[in-house]
């Protein structure tokens, strides 16, 4: 199992969402995407977005307006 | 969820934000007796400045054809179109303090910053080419029944297309 991070702090809509798509072509099943954002947004598009594509995914807030979205790659 | 979350915290539905829309464009129309735009007052700040600067834009041509000059009593500053954008800017700001949001971002880099007024230019140059921005060319336009507004939506589509494909290729 590999852990890949993208930073997509200071990046608008819909850059860290393109981004965590790019990426996580790109990797295996059982691999975890950290992403780390400052956009509001990211953490109700992107994680609705991964739980459709049927990904594990939760978010925690690292600092004030800060947070990371940790994506497992589940299919 | 509590009230304050479901209504300043969380997106609403297409359909609620649809009608509001919809609403607010006829409550303009009927108020102002003109479809809502917006890039139009940015070219009138625009031609502020430069008027200002010295330089006289009155003789331009996009002032000269159609409707784009100022009706009697209007200015470059206040005009029906410069108030319901500062209206639309203080909305926003009033919607994101709600939600406690607000941010100041910082510039990520330079490519970010060089692209990002260039994509700015793009936009501007655009609109003015096409009389319009996608509220007053094809917002504005089908609920008209013009023509046009389908002309440009289908563009958009072609543009919004392309520019995707740029993005995913060469700037992430």
């Amino acid at each position: 199992m590999a852990v890949e991070r993208i930073d997509c702090m200071y990046e608008a809509c819909p850059i860290p969402l393109i981004k965590a798509l790019k990426k996580l072509e790109n990797m295996a099943i059982g691999d975890v995407l950290i992403m780390e954002t400052d956009h509001t947004c990211s953490i109700i598009n992107v994680i609705d977005w991964a739980k459709k594509q049927g990904h594990d995914v939760d978010y925690a807030e690292i600092s004030d307006g800060e947070w990371e979205i940790y994506i497992e790659k589940s299919r | 969820m509590s009230l304050y979350k479901k209504l300043f915290k969380k997106p609403w539905p297409y359909m609620v934000g649809a009608l509001i829309l919809a609403f607010s464009n006829i409550i303009i129309l009927a108020l102002t007796g003109n479809a809502w735009k917006v890039t139009n007052s940015f070219f009138y700040w625009g031609a502020y400045a430069l008027g200002k600067l010295g330089i006289d834009v009155s003789n331009w041509y996009y002032f000269r054809v159609y409707d784009n000059s100022h009706q009697s009593g209007e200015t470059f500053l206040i005009n029906n179109y410069s108030v319901i954008n500062i209206a639309v800017i203080l909305g926003a700001l009033m919607a994101i303090l709600l939600a406690s949001e607000f941010k100041l971002k910082k510039i990520k880099n330079k490519k970010q910053l060089f692209f990002g007024l260039l994509g700015g230019l793009m936009m501007g140059y655009g609109s003015r080419l096409s009389f319009g921005c996608n509220i007053g060319s094809y917002f504005s336009a089908i609920p008209s029944f013009s023509l046009h507004g389908w002309v440009f939506g289908a563009f958009m589509f072609v543009g919004t297309y392309i520019g995707t494909r740029i993005l995913f290729r060469y700037l992430l």
